[in-house]
């Protein structure tokens, strides 16, 4: 749950003076949308969006007969420092996922470059990067069974329902807990490795929970 | 009234849970008992299983897995993971029965003995993938004789049509990438039931691309649901494929008394499966159909939907 678990650490970057037609290759030969600017000593000075490169050549999309040729030479002629973004939202080294969900959120952004202290880039991390971590935190396409229960919002619930799933030598792939839609109760989601829940349900049931069973949710 | 051959032997009872668990012999011994009672095992043809060759299991499985599997049974383990996929000394022998069973089915289908086959063996296979067994499977049955019957009679293209409620996702690996073989599951969505693969979107992979299809089916839906997966899913599907053989991974744990799953099937759409598969046989490949029995766990309804289904491969 660290951004230098799950940032890319191979970071094509670009420096300011480059073109933007060379970034637009660049971009385009590594399946990438934006491009971290690295000035001296790899210190970051910008980003670069392929939407920022569309946006410069704008003017001559829309000029009357104008061509691809003349697209190209002025992507070639203009600096990635005259559209690149200056004020970056970064992330650093020490942040958590968590940190990095919450940026990526809150300024409604695609990629946070990841920086080290002297300023340097040192990775990128995307909204991709985010949602596989949330795959793999979620256990999805892990060979096992779902199994939602509500508790009161006190201590102790999940250790019980822990202990429960122990006494059926039942490995658990995944847990998560979040809120529920009635007052002074969560919601916990396992994934459990095993086939046969009904026991388990039961058992979990008997002790007093509620279990929030995928019938309910019928239309 | 179709021949239809009928694969089963005592030995598969001799696979058993030290405990208590819902894939045990009482399953398949209720199966019998109510097939014969009702005069319905008289008018199929009894085929014995035979125990496969160790290169008939290899064309599907991981030699190592085999040994693994055949050690822990010798030392008297109890299980192959938590307390899913149970073992007792003798269910690496009554697996090999159980893949031969398949086998056996296949073979007479082929030969043109018997029109159609029903298999009752145990334990079941479609969880097992080619490294291991899970979810209460060993070795994957529907695949070994899937292989069988590639090598051994020249056929080049099988359609795996796979009812269980729970998805195949042993045998949708081993033919992921194979054109060969099609793979067709109709499951419960696998974000409610084990074991959580089968997405509408998994089709395959490299030159298997295409030939694998998920109908995940929401918690609560039943015959209708069903019926119209197999009208606009199914039945293009074969269209497309032209198999030379239907294979049908049965199991009957998607009837809405089983307590395993979610979904509302009824006896009466074990009826229409079972009748538009034959259908679809008929008009594609001659009506060979091997059918070999997987899940269902809740015994009135497993024994009477198989009673159905034995009848529809009969014709009567």
């Amino acid at each position: 749950m660290f951004v230098v678990r799950r940032m890319k650490k191979h970071v094509v970057t670009i420096s300011p003076a480059a073109s933007l037609y060379e970034a637009r290759e660049i971009m385009r030969g590594n399946n990438i949308h934006q491009l971290p600017v690295a000035g001296e000593n790899g210190k970051l000075v910008g980003i670069l969006s392929n939407r920022d490169i569309r946006e410069a050549t704008l003017p001559v999309g829309i000029l009357r007969g104008a061509t691809e040729e003349e697209a190209v030479e002025l992507l070639k002629k203009t600096a990635v420092e005259k559209v690149m973004t200056r004020k970056v939202t970064v992330a650093t080294l020490t942040d958590t996922l968590e940190d990095a969900i919450v940026l990526l959120h809150d300024f409604r952004i695609n990629a946070l470059p990841v920086v080290d202290d002297k300023g340097r880039v040192a990775g990128i991390i995307t909204r991709t990067d985010v949602l596989k971590a949330f795959i793999e935190a979620l256990g999805v396409g892990e060979i096992s069974s779902r199994l939602e229960v509500v508790v009161p919002d006190r201590p102790g619930g999940l250790a019980k329902i822990v202990s429960i799933i122990k006494g059926f030598n039942v490995n658990i792939t995944s847990i998560l807990t979040t809120g529920h839609a009635e007052a002074g109760k969560r919601t916990i989601f396992f994934r459990v490795a095993t086939i046969n829940v009904l026991p388990l349900k039961q058992t979990i049931q008997e002790a007093g929970f509620e279990i929030l069973d995928p019938s309910l949710y019928h239309v | 009234m179709n021949r239809v051959g009928f694969v089963y032997h005592s030995d598969y009872l001799l696979h058993a849970a030290p405990f208590d668990h819902p894939e045990s012999p009482s399953r398949l011994l209720a199966i019998v008992e109510h097939l014969s009672s009702n005069g319905i095992a008289d008018r199929m043809i009894p085929i014995e299983p035979v125990y496969p060759g160790e290169s008939d299991i290899l064309r599907v499985h991981d030699p190592e897995y085999l040994r693994k599997l055949e050690a822990a049974c010798r030392r008297g383990d109890t299980t192959l993971d938590a307390e899913d996929t149970y073992l007792c000394r003798n269910s690496y022998t009554i697996a090999l029965l159980s893949a031969g069973g398949a086998i056996a089915g296949a073979e007479a289908v082929a030969t043109g003995m018997v029109r159609r086959a029903f298999c009752a063996v145990r334990p079941p296979g479609h969880h097992a993938d080619r490294h291991t067994g899970m979810g209460f499977c060993l070795l994957n049955n529907v695949a070994v004789a899937a292989r069988y019957l590639q090598a051994k009679h020249g056929i080049s293209r099988v359609f795996i049509v796979d009812w269980d409620v729970h998805h195949g996702n042993g045998t949708q690996s081993i033919f992921l990438e194979d054109p060969s073989v099609f793979f067709f599951s109709i499951h419960e969505h696998p974000s409610f039931l084990y074991p959580g693969t089968g997405r509408r979107w998994e089709t395959g992979k490299g030159a298997g691309e295409g030939t694998t299809i998920n109908a995940p089916m929401s918690p609560g839906t039943g015959d209708e649901e069903y019926r119209l997966a197999f009208e606009q899913m199914l039945q293009p599907a074969v269209e497309r494929f032209r198999p030379e053989i239907i294979m049908i991974s049965a199991g009957f744990d998607a009837h809405r008394e089983d307590p395993l799953a979610d979904i509302e099937v009824t006896t009466e759409g074990y009826r229409f499966m079972t009748r538009f598969v034959c259908e679809l046989a008929e008009r594609h490949c001659g009506g060979k159909v091997v059918s070999v029995l997987e899940g269902g766990y809740e015994i009135p309804s497993l024994v009477a939907s198989v009673a159905i289904h034995v009848q529809e491969l009969l014709g009567t």
